[in-house]
This record gives C-alpha cells, sequence and structure tokens, in this order.
C-alpha cells in the first residue's frame, strides 16, 4: 500500500479528521478557493476565486442561462446542478443577470457554458481541497 | 452588463480560466505550473480552432 493510501485510510479511521474534511470541502464549495486557503495554500485558493469569478462574471456578462430548479426536463436539471456547484457565485451571476438570459445570440449560450463550466470547476476545486484535508498529497 | 465577444475571444478566455485552474490543482512547483498552463492553453486553442476547420465543410 502507498504512503498516499495509507494516509487516506488513517483519515477514514479518524472521525474527527474526516468531519473536517467534509466542512472544508462545503467550505470551498460555498465560497470558492476558501477551502484552499484555510489549508494555507493561498495560490491555489487565489487561481480558485480568480478563475471561477471570471468564467461567472463573463458568463453573466454575455447573458448566459441561469437554470433554476424548476427547469422542466433532465437537461435543465443537469445545468441547474452545474450552476449551482459555483456555490455562492450563483447569487452572484443572479444578481448580475439584471435583464434575464438571451440566448438568441451565439453570446448568451457561450455565456451559459461560462457558467456551467464555473460550476463543475469549482466542484472540482472543492474535491481537491477535500481530498487535500484528508492527508492526501496534493 | 452585456458583453460581446467573438467566438475567438470567448474561447481563448475560457481556455485560459481552464488553463490556470487546472495548472494550479494539478501542479505544485511554480515551473511545473506554468508549463502546464501554457501546453494545456495551446493544446485548447489548437484543438478548438482545428475541430473549427473540420465542420467548416458543413457549415453551408
Amino acid at each position: 500500500m502507498t504512503e498516499e493510501a495509507q494516509t487516506a485510510e488513517a483519515a477514514e479511521q479518524d472521525p474527527r479528521r474526516e468531519r473536517l474534511a467534509v466542512a472544508i470541502g462545503v467550505a470551498a464549495w460555498i465560497l470558492p478557493g476558501f477551502g484552499h486557503a484555510l489549508q494555507k495554500m493561498w495560490g491555489r485558493a487565489l487561481a480558485c476565486f480568480l478563475t471561477v469569478g471570471a468564467l461567472v462574471v463573463i458568463g453573466a456578462g454575455m447573458r448566459g442561462n441561469l437554470f433554476t430548479s424548476d427547469g422542466g426536463d433532465a437537461f435543465a436539471s443537469l445545468g441547474y446542478i452545474a450552476d449551482l456547484g459555483a456555490g455562492g457565485f450563483y447569487l452572484v451571476a443572479k444578481s448580475l443577470e439584471v435583464n434575464g438570459a438571451d440566448v438568441s445570440r451565439a453570446d448568451g449560450d457561450y455565456g451559459t457554458r461560462f457558467l456551467a463550466a464555473a460550476g463543475v470547476l469549482n466542484l472540482l476545486a472543492a474535491l481537491h481541497a477535500y481530498e487535500a484535508a484528508r492527508g492526501r498529497k496534493a | 452588463m452585456f458583453l460581446h465577444l467573438s467566438h475567438f475571444q470567448a474561447m481563448v478566455l475560457f481556455a485560459l480560466a481552464i488553463s490556470v485552474a487546472f495548472g494550479f490543482l494539478s501542479r505544485r512547483p511554480p515551473v511545473e505550473r506554468v508549463k502546464y498552463i501554457l501546453w494545456s492553453l495551446l493544446l485548447f486553442l489548437l484543438i478548438g480552432v482545428g475541430i473549427g476547420w473540420m465542420m467548416y465543410p458543413f457549415s453551408r
């Protein structure tokens, strides 16, 4: 067994560390970069915050479609999950889109992808922060 | 607020943001990060433009 796997297994056996890792993962989801900042990974924290923030601002600026919970079909539900991945920045995007989405232009369609990518990227970063908190080499 | 970006500008911004995030998350030494970011950005752009050209015959 590798050292990395042993550390992860040790974390599973230590409930306190596991709970802390989950809390860090949730914090990273709510505020992009916060999970890494809590672990003093300043470069990663800043990179996550800025990239997710930039994708959200550009996506909302291009009037991308920000999905809501009452989407109606499977694609809308998946889009909602992806958008929600941005955590607190979902609300930022909502507040920026005062005139609503406009997907009749290519800009709006691209904006939708930017918003979804921001959410998925933040979920990936939150998972990374969670794994790092469990002791996995990051 | 309404941003008007060309297809290429949108692709470059998207590729840049994703490359930077991936570079910081997957590599720790600064030189490795920069290499990864540049390589990833280049591949994003080359593959994006390549797929665009592949679709050209069907665009009209």
